[in-house]
């Protein structure tokens, strides 16, 4: 039985969490304190290089690094913070924080810092999005590490064939799609989730939840024209439903099936890892919208869970990690965008990317970040998720019409909200 | 009275107690890692329960949502029965006839048995993965279809067939231990009964109902409660290959109490694990009855 297996797991890590903290926790002849460092980037990760050079600095801290993939942290933050030993540093994403901040589960990092990240004021750290991200009830749950924002990539040199101007509103979005599609292949990606459909509500001055967040606000006039928009794009055939036994997204854009789709900076690296033959073909801009430009705001934090037993020596390794000249190495490392203003503004990441003609494509995301919306911060968000990710689906499927699954959907998040 | 129980335990254990000893393992085992936390479930059961945050004892309260509020609930209990039920009726079949089929002198003999019961060796993830290959749009199943001029279906994103597709991966990875445990039992009949029905005259089918298939009687009861008990807990082949989805189509019982854990309801999950317990506790009864009658 699962459940089974999930307590015996939790006894597992809380035994091993137990045993390994006492070790780590003894103060072996110099006083080393040890800290455990979980990192969910895999291979291209930014953060492992970093150790060196932080023991080199730091001596009598031992840093005991753990490789985790994306799904893997996540469960394993279910499992250790309702019971076991945390570790010290843990890579979350963005989406995982209204859960766990409204639980308590991570330290505010204002007291840790003193206020400061490496002598600069946090407000003066981070654009007034990135900030507002990590804040939550007045306090500083994680160091934003990287960001994620979504744009518009496009096949260029198919645009160039056919004379399609890169389109900036809704209406030129359609047209562009039409005669770029040849029966089902250059399809623009329709993507079934909540970083999509909130991307088409923001952008028609709608969304998720009203300002207080007590309520849906998704099935709004606003926000049930925008998906209306985006699911039209489906029936006149110019839009591809993504679904699971389509196979690897990048396998679409490798065979021509994708020619346009919305995504993070992050997708840069993939490409060029896993399409390089594809080199000078796509460009990115900034998502076509109807009244504003909007997209959602997230991306990989460093935060430190309350329950974790070093939290200076955690905060120093934080500190170490957002260091300008190691941010860089978000872009150098990972292709993932760094979120510190100062890299961003650096000449080693504002470079003409070859692989993107030439283009400066960072700029892109980074002017995205103005108008971005991180997801609301509420105890409930992941069941959110998963009742809107419900109502895309409901709608893709054509099983209900837009208004009737985004009300059904409102019902149910209003009850959530509720408890 | 009490004292000299623990005298009479005392001595007891003194004179056997490496025995003890021996037993004191699996028993210590079980109390911690079975026993402990199953206590835990049943009492998280009744409590809202986040893990982070201190239990509130709210009564029966989960398992009354669940079983009258929960729509998702009762469809992937809907869903989950489905696949108890088509798997159930082609699994063990197959089984049969393959186990009948395997039990002849047929050439290569050892290397088709050897090829059933591989996939039943492989990890259900590995099967569930090469399975989605062959669900793909562009898969082999759909390039078949379509040269036949069928058309294609969509496996695993249409939601008329995502149980299907599941089922059938599960099928195909499971029904080689069915084989393996009836061609046990099948090499178990005495060759005399055999030899007796022909020498009455009966023919081919007449043996296979007359001798073949009261000799495994307690087997099949073996093979199918066992199978429910297992379907019942499907979990693997859905998590890789829909994640439950499209629309909840294929969310099965331990799938949606997984996402409930996911999302920190650790109580609202743990009634989901008793409710599912009762399930399967009713079905281990039903064995224990009907191998107790037949004795």
């Amino acid at each position: 039985m699962l459940k089974k297996r999930i307590t015996l797991l939790m006894l597992v890590t809380l035994l091993a969490g137990a045993i390994l903290s006492a070790c780590g926790g003894a103060p072996a002849g110099g006083g080393k304190t040890t800290i455990t460092v979980w990192d969910y980037y895999g291979e291209a990760t930014p953060v492992k290089p970093l150790i060196e050079g932080f023991q080199q600095e730091n001596p009598d801290i031992e840093i005991k690094y753990e490789a985790l993939d994306w799904d893997t942290t996540l469960e394993k933050l279910n499992v250790v913070l309702s019971g076991g030993t945390p570790p010290d540093v843990v890579t979350v994403d963005m989406t995982w924080i209204p859960k766990f901040a409204s639980l308590g589960a991570f330290s505010d990092l204002k007291p840790l810092s003193g206020s400061q990240l490496n002598g600069v004021p946090w407000d003066q750290a981070y654009t007034p999005g990135a900030l507002e991200a990590i804040t939550f009830n007045d306090q500083i749950i994680a160091a934003l590490y990287d960001f994620d924002v979504y744009a518009l990539y496009y096949r260029a040199d198919l645009f160039e064939q056919k004379g399609i101007q890169v389109p900036t509103n809704w209406d030129e979005l359609l047209a562009a799609a039409q005669q770029l599609a040849e029966s089902d292949k250059y399809l623009y990606e329709f993507d079934a989730d909540t970083f999509h459909g909130s991307q088409w509500i923001y952008e028609n001055g709608g969304t998720l939840l009203n300002a207080d967040n007590t309520e849906a606000a998704f099935n709004s006039a606003e926000a049930v024209q925008a998906i209306e928009f985006n699911k039209s794009l489906l029936d006149a055939g110019v839009a591809i439903n993504w679904t699971t036994d389509q196979g690897e997204r990048i396998q679409g854009v490798k065979d021509g099936r994708v020619a346009m789709f919305s995504d993070g900076p992050y997708y840069m690296g993939i490409m060029k890892s896993a399409a390089p033959e594809m080199t000078g073909m796509w460009r990115v801009a900034v998502h076509p919208y109807s009244k504003g430009p909007g997209s959602y705001l997230g991306g990989t934090g460093l935060a430190i869970p309350s329950g974790a037993k070093h939290q200076e020596a955690a905060w120093k390794f934080v500190e170490y990690a957002m260091r300008v000249e190691n941010q860089i190495g978000v872009y150098t490392y990972a292709g993932a965008a760094p979120a510190l203003k100062a890299a961003l503004e650096s000449p080693d990441v504002n470079v003409a990317d070859p692989y993107f003609g030439n283009q400066q494509a960072f700029a892109v995301f980074l002017e995205a970040t103005n108008t971005a919306h991180h997801f609301p911060y509420v105890r409930v968000w992941s069941d959110i998720d998963e009742i809107f990710t419900n109502a895309m689906q409901e709608i893709a499927l054509g099983q209900k019409t837009v208004q009737q699954a985004l009300d059904d959907a409102a019902t149910s998040v209003n009850e959530a909200l509720s408890q | 009275m009490t004292n000299t129980f623990i005298m009479r335990a005392a001595r007891e254990i003194r004179k056997h107690h490496l025995a003890y000893l021996f037993i004191a393992v699996p028993v210590v085992s079980s109390i911690v890692f079975l026993l402990i936390p199953m206590l835990t479930s049943l009492w998280w059961s009744f409590n809202d329960y986040s893990g982070l945050q201190p239990a509130k004892f709210i009564g029966l309260q989960n398992y009354i949502k669940l079983l009258t509020d929960d729509t998702i609930f009762l469809h992937a209990l809907r869903n989950t029965t489905l696949f108890v039920l088509m798997g159930m009726s082609i699994g063990p079949t197959l089984g049969l006839i393959t186990a009948i089929m395997l039990n002849q002198n047929i050439r290569l003999r050892t290397i088709f048995r050897t090829a059933y019961f591989l996939p039943v060796m492989t990890s259900m993830v590995v099967v569930a993965t090469v399975w989605m290959m062959l669900y793909n749009q562009n898969g082999l199943f759909n390039t078949v279809l379509t040269n036949l001029g069928l058309g294609t279906v969509g496996w695993l994103s249409d939601p008329k067939w995502t149980l299907v597709s599941i089922v059938l991966a599960s099928i195909w990875q499971g029904f080689g231990f069915e084989t393996v445990v009836y061609l046990a039992a099948l090499q178990d009949i005495p060759k005399e009964l055999y030899e007796a029905a022909m020498i009455d005259g009966a023919s081919a089918w007449q043996r296979f109902w007359t001798v073949t298939l009261p000799g495994l009687r307690s087997v099949v009861l073996f093979v199918y409660v066992y199978g429910i008990i297992g379907s019942y807990q499907v979990f693997d082949q859905v998590f890789v290959m829909t994640s439950g989805g499209p629309v909840y189509s294929s969310t099965s019982i331990v799938y949606y109490l997984y996402t409930r854990f996911q999302n920190l309801r650790l109580g609202y999950s743990s009634a989901i694990a008793y409710i599912l317990f009762v399930i399967l506790v009713l079905f281990s009864y039903l064995q224990m009855r009907l191998s107790r009658e037949r004795e």
